[in-house]
């Protein structure tokens, strides 16, 4: 199979997701099976690799559900949005309690077989050229972001999202022409250089506690595949997803480190301001939530309510896990 | 054997036969993708011109051929070069200096190559012809100067490249500003010489300016040169302020010229309207060979293309110098079919992994590589930088002329190169001692 | 057969002209983020999408006419060199019968992107904005079937010996 992404073949998505993927493949089916990883816009546009599987351009794709909140916002949940579950309940939600069915079964009715290729740690919430330390400090910044996130800073904290492509993020944030870019975990903004360009990196990332890839196949694809191979390849995926989180924790403790022996100053924020923005974010969620009930479409309702339920659990629940932090 | 192996001789074969190039290309990419995805060719086809419509970087590329156009008409032009002519008369090879010096001017204001160079080639063609330069030299200087937007920050190329490698965008442009500056001066200090040995035909009516009173010339030299620098400073300085992105920066240079004809009493919508058509006939050519090199680099890859390199990599199993010698080569010779979107996409991804595994510095490869991929931009045959040069040419220029004129500046070049092979420091000390904020 | 050609070439034409009036919108909107961004800090959430659109749009609606006026670059040293029945057949062979097919395979596919658009009601993949997609995709596919007609009637022209002043293979 020739599997493309979304992200340019070297990025951090593309080696710990979508190469290991196909190395594990490889090593489960003995080479039965082989995965070809292409960068993104070589064999199909970036952003429409959900598209190129559809049309029958690729038998399969590698891209993140984000990409889908605009079509259809309940992607937002599997996506990953400011104020939710952070990696470790997330993951835990996702395989063991109901979330892996749910996004299965949404890409089923989209004539998608779905098998989740990554689940990523927190993101920085931003480098900055500014300190940050309460909700008045966002106030009309210029801060590069997208999604949910973008609308959750204008609405409730009066910042002034920015759209800037990727290229020219580091460029408009060294000659202050942003005031502040949010972009990936720790790992990944490392070698964009953006701690070279901003003096402040602002944690935890409240906007984007975790997040999620999928590699997607056409229903009759995955049904023509030999039946004693499909476990083989499931367990592969579940395997890429778990390797793959581990690895990101690995890396960006060790970019954090990196981070602070330098120049810059990490801003931790305060755990009421933390609150304050989940909040914010959660309140948006649950209102798209309901304007999408009132257009006679609950699933996105039913499925945030079962999420919000393990996550009562989960942070009722969880005390007793030992966490190293300082 | 592998229909990837097939795509370039092919290539070669229809472009040789007169076939434009984005055509050519469209049509090997076609059929190469037929073995490929059979029939969804068209859909996968349809994806890379997708992708090639709506690239936001792409959108500097019609503005600064507008700013151009417009410049064109304004008449600034004639006036620079008045003003040159007056100042740099006497030095050896004058105009062909001040086209370099303009070149690297507007590189410093533009990321996106080929519009610098079509825009100070309409600047500077009709000005260096009245002055009796040999064509061949006219294509060169203005081949060469509008190469330079690659090696001078902002680069676009230096962006993706930094992206792609997974190296620091910032030290990879302060690692190109040095052999960059050092790019400029070896072609100055050529223009000088050349111009000492063979100095162009004198011209009849350059006496107005021997009897042209101080006074008179500094008058000149102000309402010429004031203007034209507010308007690199409006570019220039609204992105090195960070008030503008690149693409933005080419909005204000075009909305700047505009001002300038105004300023002259040179607007009028009859020029407002030539600048517009020539704007979307350049753009519409340019694009068009973008898109149709994306078709060919997915239908490349997706035939196997990128496996064959990286198979003959590991076969060959090169020491570091020879691994070096060996990318850069292929950078070279793909360059001389590629635009440098396809050869950087293509390149890249595939070598930064030997690149990190063997232990290279990478900055220094990388400011090495694009200077490689700034030379294939003027090697002909196919010279990314002649078919620009070409679609704003007159018809008395041919294109053997234009390829005579680039071979001082592709052996420049290649000098520049082989100084810094010789010489890491002058590509990784700048990065070195660079303060982020 | 000649009153075809020009209906032809006069479709182009027209493409040609709303490119024009699209460059300018171009400008205008690159313009007015960065003033609305430096001077007034309230940064548009359209023009991203709109000066991506504005070049795509530009871009393919001039195509058609670019090619009209010969302005693709090819290469003709060699060329040249050809006697003019060959290369005009070669010109005929690879524009009607391998390329006309070709871009009205992709105009094909356009048109059907811009209709499952339409009927989704897709909107902008990542934009804030989030524009409904079928006007720029139909653009897209109208600047896509001018280029196949022309490019079908350059590829006649050529098998014609039809030449005119900004098409002549005989140099
Ligand atoms: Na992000
Ligand atoms: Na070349």
């Amino acid at each position: 199979w020739q599997v493309p992404t979304s992200v340019p073949e070297g990025s951090p998505f593309y080696v710990n997701f979508l190469e290991r993927f196909a190395d594990n493949v490889d090593l489960l089916t003995s080479g039965r099976v082989e995965i070809e990883p292409f960068g993104a816009g070589v064999l199909v546009p970036a952003l429409q690799v959900y598209d190129g599987v559809r049309d029958g351009i690729i038998k399969a794709g590698h891209s993140t559900p984000s990409y889908l909140v605009n079509q259809d916002p309940i992607n937002a949940i599997f996506a990953g949005f400011p104020g939710g579950m952070g990696p470790e309940a997330y993951i835990t939600w996702i395989y063991e309690d109901g979330g892996k069915e749910a996004l299965y079964d949404l890409r089923a009715s989209e004539g998608f077989k779905s098998l989740i290729v990554g689940i990523g740690s927190s993101e920085i919430m931003a480098h900055s050229n500014v300190p940050i330390k309460t909700a008045a400090d966002l106030k009309g910044l210029k801060y590069r972001t997208s999604g949910p996130w973008a609308e959750v800073m204008r609405e409730y904290f009066g910042a002034v999202p920015t759209v800037v492509p990727p290229g020219e993020i580091y460029t408009l944030l060294q000659r202050k022409g942003v005031d502040l870019i949010e972009w990936g975990p720790p790992s990944a903004n490392l070698p964009e250089g953006f701690h070279e360009a901003a003096k402040y990196i602002i944690v935890p990332g409240v906007h984007q506690p975790t997040f999620l890839w999928e590699v997607v196949l056409k229903q009759e694809t995955w049904d023509a595949v030999d039946d004693d191979l499909k476990p083989l390849i499931e367990k592969a995926a579940e395997m890429t997803t778990m390797e793959g989180l581990i690895h990101f924790y690995s890396a960006d403790v060790k970019a954090m480190e990196t981070y602070r022996s330098g120049k810059n100053e990490i801003i931790t924020l305060d755990p009421t301001f933390v609150t304050e923005l989940s909040e914010a974010g959660v309140d948006w969620i649950t209102k798209k939530a309901a304007a999408e009930k009132d257009a006679g479409k609950p699933a996105m309702d039913d499925l945030l309510t079962k999420y919000k339920a393990f996550e009562a659990t989960w942070s009722a629940e969880s005390k007793y896990l030992i966490r190293n932090q300082d | 054997m592998s229909v990837a192996a097939f795509m370039f001789p092919l290539l070669f074969v229809l472009v040789l036969t007169g076939i434009p190039i984005a055509f050519s290309l469209i049509v090997v990419s076609a059929g190469a993708g037929l073995l490929a995805f059979g029939p969804h060719v068209f859909g996968q086809l349809y994806g890379s011109f997708y992708s090639a419509a709506t690239n936001f970087i792409l959108s500097a590329i019609p503005m600064f051929v507008l700013m151009g156009a417009i410049l064109e008409r304004s008449g600034i032009a004639e006036r620079l070069f008045r003003v040159m002519q007056i100042w740099l008369g006497r030095l050896p090879g004058g105009l062909a200096v001040a086209t370099i010096a303009m070149g690297a001017v507007f590189a410093a204001a533009a990321g996106v190559v080929g519009a610098v160079e079509v825009m100070i080639g309409m600047m500077a063609i009709p000005a260096m012809q009245r002055y009796r330069y040999k064509n061949s030299l006219i294509a060169g200087t203005i081949c060469a100067g509008g190469s330079l937007g690659t090696m001078i920050p902002p680069s676009v190329i230096a962006v993706m490249y930094a992206a792609l490698a997974q190296i620091s965008v910032g030290e990879l442009l302060a690692g190109m500003m040095l052999p960059g500056l050092l790019m400029i001066v070896l072609f100055i200090a050529y223009l000088i010489i050349q111009g000492m040995i063979d100095p162009p035909e004198p011209v009849d009516f350059v006496d107005d300016i021997a009897t042209m009173s101080l006074r008179e010339k500094l008058w000149v030299t102000l309402t010429s040169m004031l203007p034209i620098c507010a308007l690199i400073f409006a570019v220039l300085g609204s992105l090195l302020a960070g008030i503008a992105s690149p693409t933005e920066a080419a909005a204000v240079g075009a909305v700047g010229a505009l001002l300038l004809c105004i300023l002259y009493g040179r607007f009028s919508l009859t020029m407002l309207r030539e600048s517009l058509k020539i704007t979307v006939r350049i753009s519409a050519m340019i694009l068009l060979i973008v898109a149709a090199g994306t078709m060919f680099m997915g239908t490349f890859a997706a035939n196997g293309g990128s496996r064959l390199i990286r198979d003959a990599v590991e076969a060959a199993g090169f020491g570091n110098a020879g691994m070096i010698v060996f990318f850069l080569l292929i950078v070279l010779l793909l360059g001389f079919v590629l635009d440098w979107t396809a050869n950087v996409l293509i390149c890249v991804p595939l070598f930064a992994p030997f690149i990190r595994q063997a232990g290279i510095d990478p900055i220094w490869f990388g400011t090495m590589a694009i200077i490689v991929i700034q030379t294939s931009y003027l090697t002909p045959p196919m010279a990314s930088s002649i078919f620009y040069l070409k679609s704003i040419a007159p018809p008395d220029m041919t294109y053997g002329q234009m390829c005579r004129g680039v071979v001082p500046f592709i052996l420049l070049q290649l000098a520049t190169l082989a100084i810094v092979a010789l010489f890491p420091a002058l590509a990784t000390w700048l990065p070195s001692q660079i303060v982020g904020f | 057969m000649t009153r075809l050609f020009s209906i032809v070439d006069g479709f182009s034409l027209v493409l040609s002209r709303i490119a024009d009036g699209v460059a300018i919108v171009l400008v205008t909107a690159m313009i007015f983020e960065v003033a609305a961004r430096y001077l007034f800090s309230a940064p548009t959430i359209w023009a991203f999408d709109i000066s991506y659109m504005c070049t795509g749009t530009l871009f393919i609606l001039g195509a058609a006419y670019a090619l009209r006026e010969d302005a693709h670059v090819r290469i003709d040293f060699l060329a040249e060199k050809l006697p003019p029945r060959l290369r005009r057949t070669i010109e005929g062979v690879v524009f009607f019968l391998l390329l006309t097919p070709i871009f009205a395979g992709l105009s094909w596919f356009a048109l059907q992107r811009t209709l499952r658009a339409w009927t989704s009601n897709e909107v902008e993949m990542v934009s804030p904005w989030a524009p409904v997609m079928w006007p720029f995709y139909g653009l897209l596919a109208l600047g896509l079937v001018a280029l196949t007609l022309q490019v079908a009637v350059q590829g006649l022209r050529a098998f014609l010996g039809h030449t005119h002043s900004s098409f002549d293979l005989e140099v």
